[in-house]
C-alpha cells in the first residue's frame, strides 16, 4: 500500500512537470507571439509591438521568394503563433498554405483575426491582365515586391498595427503610438532617400526577376528587360542572345539580381560590360541589413554608388 | 560756327567717355542681378518640376487605388450575383510515358490524368479530391474532408485518402523523384496507401516537430488483396494504424526527417486459409535533405530510404500456424544540378511476401529536366534482377521517358513537399 502511494505521488509529480513543460510558454511568457514570413515584416512588427511582442521570421532573407523550403520545423512555430504577418498577393503561395494545413492553429488561417495580410490597400503594380501560364509563373493579384517602395511600406505598417489591435484591442493605443513614431522615423528616411536617389532618375536597368517595379516607379528608374524569359521561367540561350543585343543597344547601367544564380548575370556582364549587383528583396539577406530601414538604405546607397561608377 | 561745333563735340566726347567707362559697370551690376534672378527662376523651376512629379505620382496612386477599389467592388458584385464564384480550385496533372522493357516490349503508357478539386467547406472543414483516369478506367483516388479548427492540436480526416503510412506510399506517383513506384512499395504496401477510413492527427505542443497519427481503415493499399473492402465484416478484419513523425534542422541548410509506422490487421484473408491470421506491416522512413537557403531553387540533395517489414500468421497444410516474415525497402538520392536539371539513383529491394526468400533487386539511374515548375521530362534506365518470376515486365533492362504536365491549381500540400 505504501509502495502504491509512493508511485502515485511520483506519478503526480511527473505529470505536473510534464504539464508545466508543455504549457511553460503560457505560464512564463506574456508576450504576443508573432510569426512573420519575411525578416522585413518581422522588423516592422517589432517596431510597432516593441516589448509587447516576440517576433519570429520564417524565411531568413536570402531565399528566393519562390523557393522558401516548406520545413516541418516551421510548423511548431506557426502552431504557437498568436498572429501571422505575411506579404500577401500570393507571395507565399508555394510554401505557407501547406504549413498552415498541419499547424493546427485556426487563429492564423486566412480571414481570421490573427492573419495579417500586409498587402491590403497597396496600389498593386503589374496585376496580370491575362491569366495564362503561357505568360510564366504569374502572380494573379499583382507584383508582391511592394516593400521595395518605402512609401507603400507605411501602408504595410498600418496593416500590422491594425491587425495587432484586432487581436489585442487592449494594446491598441500603444500600437498606434509606436506606429506613429515609426512612420515619423520612416518619413525622415524617405526624405533622405528622395535626395539620395536623384542620380537614379532615368537610369536604365535590367532585372533577373520582376522584383523592382515598385522601387523603379518611386525613384524614376527605367526597366528595359529581364533575364528570365517570363516570370519564373529560366532564360533560353536565344533569350540571352537577344538580351545581350538589347543591352548593347540601349546601354542600361546596371543588372540587378537577388536570390538567383549569378551565372547568367555574370555571363551577360562579361559580354556587355554591364555592372551586376546582387540586392536581396528582403532585409536580413546581409548582416548589415537586419532592419527594414537599413535594408532600403543599403539598397539605395549601393545602387547610387554603382550608377555613379557606371 | 567753330565754337558752336565744339560744344556738341565736347558733349559727344563726354557721352563717349561715360559710355565706355560707366555703362559696362552698370551692365555688370545688371548681369549679376540677372544671374541671381536666373538662379531663383531655375530653383523655382526645379521645385515646380518636383511638385508636378509628386502630383503625377499621387494621381497614379489615386488612380491605382480607385482601380483596386473598383475591382474589389466588381468582385463583390460577382460573388453576390454568381454562386459559381464559390467553385473549388481545379487542376489536372497529365502523366504519360514511353516505356521499353526488354522482356515485355514497348508501350505508350497513359499513366494518369489526375483531376484535383479543393475548397473550404465552412469555417470548420475543407475538402479535397483527386480523381484519376488511366487505362484501367476512372476512379476516385482520394476524396476526403479534413477539419480545420479542432481544439488541442487535433485534426481529423475522413473519406477515401492515402493513409499516413510511410513517406512515399502516401504520395501520388507523379510526385516521386523517379518514374515508377518502387516494387517494394507495390508488393509490401499494395501500391499507394489508398484507404477508406478515418484518421486523427495530433501535433505535439513542443518546440520541435513531432506528429502522431492514429487511423482505422477498410484496408491500406489498393492492390492489397489480403482484405476485401467491398462488404461489411467483423471489426477484426479492418486495419489500424499508428505513426510518429519528427524532423530536425541539423543546420540552416541540412535537415533530417524520421518516421515510423505500424499497420495492424487482426485478421487477414490469405488464399487457402479459411481462418486467417493477423498481419503487421511496419515501416521506418529516413530522409536527409541539403537545401542551401540562398540557392534552394538551384542546388540541393535529397537522400531518402524506407524499410518495410511484413509479418503475418499463416496456416501450414498440417493445421499448424507459423509466422511468415518479409523485409524490403528502397533508397534513393537526388541531386539538383541547377534550376532545371536534376539527377539521381534508386535502389529497390522487393521480396515476394508469399515467398520471402525470393526477391527482385532493381537499380535505376534517372535524369530530370524541369522545363518549368509545371512541365517536366524524365528519363530513367532500370535493371531488374528478378528471382520472383511472377511478371516478365519486372525483369531485365528497362527504359522510360516520362512527361508530366500540370494545369490549373494543383498542390498536394504538406505531404508533397
Amino acid at each position: 500500500m505504501k509502495k502504491f502511494l509512493l508511485y502515485k505521488k511520483l506519478g503526480l509529480v511527473v505529470l505536473s512537470f510534464a504539464l508545466a513543460w508543455l504549457q511553460s510558454d503560457v505560464l512564463f511568457a506574456q508576450q504576443i507571439r508573432v510569426v512573420a514570413t519575411w525578416p522585413a515584416l518581422a522588423d516592422l512588427t517589432r517596431q510597432i509591438g516593441k516589448d509587447l511582442v516576440s517576433v519570429d521570421s520564417l524565411a531568413t532573407g536570402v531565399e528566393d521568394p519562390h523557393g522558401v523550403p516548406m520545413k516541418p520545423s516551421f510548423v511548431p512555430r506557426l502552431n504557437r503563433a498568436d498572429v501571422l504577418v505575411l506579404i500577401g498577393l500570393d507571395d507565399e503561395l508555394s510554401w505557407l498554405p501547406g504549413l498552415q494545413e498541419v499547424a493546427s492553429n485556426p487563429k492564423i488561417l486566412p480571414g481570421q483575426r490573427g492573419y495579417i495580410d500586409c498587402s491590403v490597400g497597396i496600389p498593386v503594380a503589374e496585376a496580370a491582365r491575362v491569366l495564362d501560364r503561357a505568360e510564366g509563373d504569374l502572380h494573379p493579384k499583382g507584383n508582391p515586391h511592394y516593400l521595395l517602395d518605402p512609401v507603400y511600406t507605411k501602408i504595410a505598417a498600418q496593416n500590422i498595427a491594425a491587425g495587432l489591435s484586432r487581436s489585442f484591442p487592449q494594446h491598441q493605443a500603444t500600437f498606434e503610438k509606436n506606429l506613429k513614431a515609426y512612420i515619423t522615423e520612416l518619413d525622415s528616411w524617405i526624405a533622405r532617400w528622395e535626395k539620395l536617389t536623384a542620380p537614379l532618375k532615368g537610369v536604365k536597368f535590367v532585372e533577373y526577376h520582376q522584383e523592382w517595379v515598385y522601387f523603379a516607379n518611386r525613384y524614376g528608374l527605367k526597366r528595359i528587360g529581364a533575364v528570365e524569359l517570363k516570370p519564373g521561367i529560366e532564360p533560353t540561350p536565344n533569350h540571352i542572345v537577344n538580351l545581350v543585343q538589347q543591352i548593347k543597344q540601349e546601354k542600361p547601367q546596371v543588372l540587378l539580381y537577388g536570390a538567383q544564380n549569378p551565372r547568367v548575370p555574370q555571363q551577360i556582364a562579361s559580354e556587355t560590360g554591364i555592372k551586376v549587383l546582387r540586392l536581396y528583396s528582403s532585409s536580413g539577406g546581409r548582416a548589415e541589413t537586419d532592419t527594414y530601414i537599413k535594408w532600403i538604405d543599403y539598397t539605395v546607397r549601393t545602387l547610387v554608388q554603382a550608377v555613379g561608377q557606371a | 560756327m567753330i565754337l558752336s561745333l565744339k560744344v556738341p563735340r565736347q558733349i559727344a566726347v563726354s557721352v563717349l567717355i561715360v559710355t565706355v567707362f560707366l555703362i559696362p559697370g552698370l551692365c555688370l551690376a545688371q548681369t549679376s542681378e540677372l544671374e541671381a534672378i536666373r538662379g531663383i527662376v531655375k530653383n523655382l523651376e526645379q521645385q515646380l518640376q518636383k511638385a508636378l512629379e509628386r502630383i503625377d505620382q499621387l494621381e497614379k496612386e489615386k488612380a491605382s487605388t480607385s482601380a483596386r477599389v473598383g475591382n474589389v467592388e466588381k468582385s463583390v458584385q460577382a460573388v453576390q450575383s454568381a454562386p459559381s464564384s464559390f467553385n473549388p480550385a481545379i487542376g489536372m496533372v497529365l502523366d504519360a510515358s514511353v516505356d521499353h522493357r526488354a522482356k515485355a516490349g514497348g508501350d505508350f503508357n497513359f499513366r494518369a490524368a489526375e483531376l484535383g478539386f479543393s475548397a473550404s467547406v465552412d469555417p470548420f472543414a475543407r475538402v479535397y479530391s483527386f480523381m484519376t483516369g488511366s487505362r484501367e478506367g476512372f476512379e476516385v483516388e482520394e476524396a476526403a474532408a479534413i477539419t480545420t479548427s479542432l481544439p488541442w492540436n487535433l485534426t481529423a480526416k475522413g473519406g477515401r485518402f492515402f493513409a499516413d503510412f510511410g513517406r512515399l506510399p502516401k504520395n501520388h506517383p507523379h510526385e516521386y523523384a523517379f518514374v515508377n513506384t518502387p516494387l517494394s512499395i507495390e508488393r509490401m504496401v499494395g501500391g499507394e496507401s489508398k484507404a477508406d477510413g478515418v484518421e486523427i492527427n495530433y501535433l505535439f505542443p513542443i518546440p520541435f516537430f513531432l506528429r502522431a497519427t492514429l487511423g482505422g481503415y477498410n484496408k491500406i493499399g489498393e492492390e492489397n488483396e489480403r482484405l476485401d473492402d467491398t462488404k461489411s465484416r467483423a471489426w477484426s478484419r479492418f486495419t489500424y494504424l499508428g505513426r510518429l513523425q519528427t524532423y530536425f534542422d541539423v543546420t540552416d541548410h541540412q535537415s533530417i526527417e524520421l518516421g515510423t509506422s505500424l499497420a495492424y490487421t487482426p485478421s487477414i484473408r490469405v488464399p487457402g486459409d479459411p481462418v486467417g491470421g493477423d498481419r503487421t506491416l511496419g515501416g521506418v522512413d529516413l530522409t536527409y535533405r541539403y537545401q542551401p537557403l540562398d540557392s534552394t531553387t538551384y542546388q540541393g540533395l535529397t537522400i531518402g530510404s524506407e524499410l518495410f517489414t511484413n509479418s503475418e500468421r499463416v496456416m501450414r497444410s498440417d493445421d499448424v500456424f507459423r509466422r511468415r516474415q518479409a523485409f524490403g525497402g528502397y533508397s534513393y538520392a537526388e541531386l539538383k544540378l541547377n534550376k532545371s536539371w536534376s539527377t539521381g539513383f534508386l535502389f529497390d529491394y522487393a521480396p515476394s511476401i508469399e515467398s520471402p526468400g525470393k526477391k527482385t533487386l532493381s537499380y535505376s539511374p534517372f535524369l530530370t529536366w524541369n522545363i518549368s515548375e509545371f512541365n517536366r521530362l524524365r528519363f530513367q534506365y532500370s535493371y531488374l534482377d528478378d528471382k520472383v518470376r511472377e511478371d516478365k515486365a519486372e525483369r531485365g533492362n528497362q527504359f522510360f521517358l516520362q512527361w508530366t504536365t500540370v494545369i490549373g491549381a494543383h498542390t498536394h500540400g504538406f505531404r508533397g513537399r
